[in-house]
């Protein structure tokens, strides 16, 4: 987050979040207004897209509970179990649970504006000594209640906007490029937007495994190392299956960077959520 | 962290699940474990609360591995989805490393049934926080090799009897931090309070099994008694969606959150 992170046309702008912290830097919200290119083909946002909220959020909570030490996230957790429909906004409500020498955990509480529960989301983070190049922790705190200009918006759905190509569907493997729009302020692949392709590679090996409409409504992410160069290549593996369920583990790589691992994640898909 | 100093201290819950493992190459532990009928739950299966543990156990002890010579671990987080709810054994639990950080190390973990033609079990990822014990981290011969020690008896008592859960209302349960509960650093066993949430669970939904968890181990429990408290977020097509909030109602504090799915025994 530099001085022009992120660049006018970017993922965090178009996806219009608005953000409030508290003061003593144990508690933040944030908003999302849910619309259609956000939303699975069953009409609800896509788990991926939520966990991009709570990155965000999360993120920028865990860098002042870490002050004056800087964090690298070190996994995400979301389980969902509310439809967030187009023309509802979810709001994440996050709070600090333990901020450690080493570490920083928290849980983020997901709701829409009738105060429904659309699911709850953990993260956790590794306390790093602060280098030159990261963002002062005022500035996070400080930053506008919006990242999104009076042109933000997403003009086509979330999956071409990122050119997700599906190669194999049987064995979830899809290829992402790493762009610009996508990056994060470290210039690789935003923690979110992973969440998403794993999200697409898991939902993708599970129809064809179950020949169900499945969504994905639980995802564990495991960040290993970072996707600079892209595509970033995924393979998933059904793990079990049942009736109107199931769940696959998924792999990714950086296919540009010699392949180098990038993420674990369980994933769990459900009938459409109510 | 200081760890006690007899030789019977930290080491009951390793001989109650009967874990042996071996170093089968640099930083990949391959553990093995039966299917005793103390660990059975009672849907038939080995309880969720179980496999946790022995996750904990072998993920942690190649976590460990991973951090010398600079520290030994403390788990900090555990996520585990089951797959399978009825076993042969015996179970196999093969984990390896995917990633030493500076300060933290991260294990994969899965665990197969080699009585059913090696059946996935279940799949986790486990992370530990490396920390510098006040007597220095372990020493071990490698390749480690840890036996299980002699067959367990016939007649151990079931998890719950073995921790003596009891039940507060309708959506929790407790135990005393007993002595023999506790690890080497004298702090409740992590795969006691893993199992401690698995039962909370269980009581909550009414006999529900548990099929998917994500745990942070957020605090040491020390003082006992330890509560797990259940409140249900929600229902879908795989089970209902719980939060299970831990404290040690001796100290006063959360010592660890778990979002559980909790499926019908069905």
């Amino acid at each position: 987050m530099t001085a022009v992170y992120p660049p006018d046309h970017h993922l965090l702008r178009d996806l219009r979040f608005s953000f409030e912290h508290d003061a003593d830097g144990r508690r933040s919200r944030a908003w999302m207004p849910v619309v259609r290119e956000l939303c699975t083909d069953l009409g609800h946002a896509r788990a991926g897209v939520l966990a991009t909220l709570v990155d965000v959020i999360g993120g920028g909570l865990a860098a002042s509970a870490a002050a004056p030490g800087w964090i690298a996230t070190a996994d995400l957790t979301l389980h969902l179990v509310g439809a967030a429909r187009p023309g509802s906004v979810v709001e994440a409500r996050a709070e600090v649970l333990r901020a450690g020498r080493t570490t920083v955990v928290l849980e983020v509480a997901l709701v829409d504006e009738h105060e429904r529960n659309v699911g709850i989301a953990t993260m956790s983070f590794a306390v790093l000594p602060r280098r030159e190049a990261n963002p002062e922790v005022d500035r996070v705190r400080d930053s506008p209640s919006t990242m999104a200009t009076a042109r933000s918006r997403l003009d086509r759905p979330l999956l071409e906007e990122l050119d997700v190509q599906v190669r194999d569907p049987a064995r979830g493997v899809i290829e992402v490029p790493v762009t610009d729009w996508s990056r994060n302020s470290m210039g690789s692949m935003q923690g979110g937007v992973v969440a998403t392709v794993a999200e697409v590679a898991a939902e993708t090996a599970l129809r064809a495994a179950t020949n169900e409409q499945l969504v994905v409504t639980d995802l564990q992410v495991t960040y290993l190392g970072f996707g600079r160069v892209g595509p970033v290549r995924t393979t998933a593996e059904a793990l079990g299956t049942g009736d109107g369920h199931g769940s696959a583990r998924v792999e990714l790589v950086d296919a540009g960077a010699e392949s180098r691992q990038m993420t674990v994640v369980h994933a769990v898909a459900t009938r459409v959520l109510t | 962290m200081n760890s006690d100093e007899r030789p019977e201290a930290g080491h009951h819950v390793g001989r109650y699940m009967g874990v042996a493992m071996r170093e089968v190459e640099e930083l990949h532990l391959v553990g093995h474990a039966s299917v005793a009928p103390h660990l059975r739950g009672p849907a038939g299966g080995v309880r969720t609360g179980a496999l946790l543990t022995m996750l904990d156990n072998v993920g942690g002890v190649t976590g460990g591995l991973a951090a010398l010579p600079d520290g030994w671990v403390v788990s900090t987080n555990l996520a585990a989805r089951v797959v399978a709810r009825s076993h042969v054994g015996p179970l196999r639990i093969d984990s390896c490393l995917l990633r030493r950080g500076r300060n933290n190390v991260v294990t994969s973990v899965q665990v197969r049934d080699e009585g059913l033609r090696d059946a996935l079990v279940a799949s986790g990822v486990l992370t530990s926080a490396i920390l510098v014990p006040e007597n220095g981290p372990p020493q071990w011969t490698r390749p480690l090799v840890l036996e299980a020690g002699p067959e367990p008896a016939p007649d151990l008592p079931s998890m719950p009897d073995w921790l003596g859960v009891r039940v507060v209302g309708d959506h929790a349960v407790e135990i005393e931090l007993a002595a023999e509960l506790r690890n080497p650093w004298g702090i409740l066993h992590g795969g006691v309070v893993a199992t401690l949430v698995d039962l909370a669970a269980e009581h909550a939904t009414g006999g529900g099994i548990t099929t998917d968890v994500v745990l942070h181990f957020l605090a040491p429990n020390r003082v006992g008694p330890v509560r797990a408290s259940v409140r249900e977020l929600g229902r879908r097509t795989d089970g209902r969606l719980l939060r299970v909030e831990v404290r040690d109602e001796g100290a006063a504090r959360m010592t660890a959150l778990a979002i559980v799915t909790c499926a019908p025994r069905a």
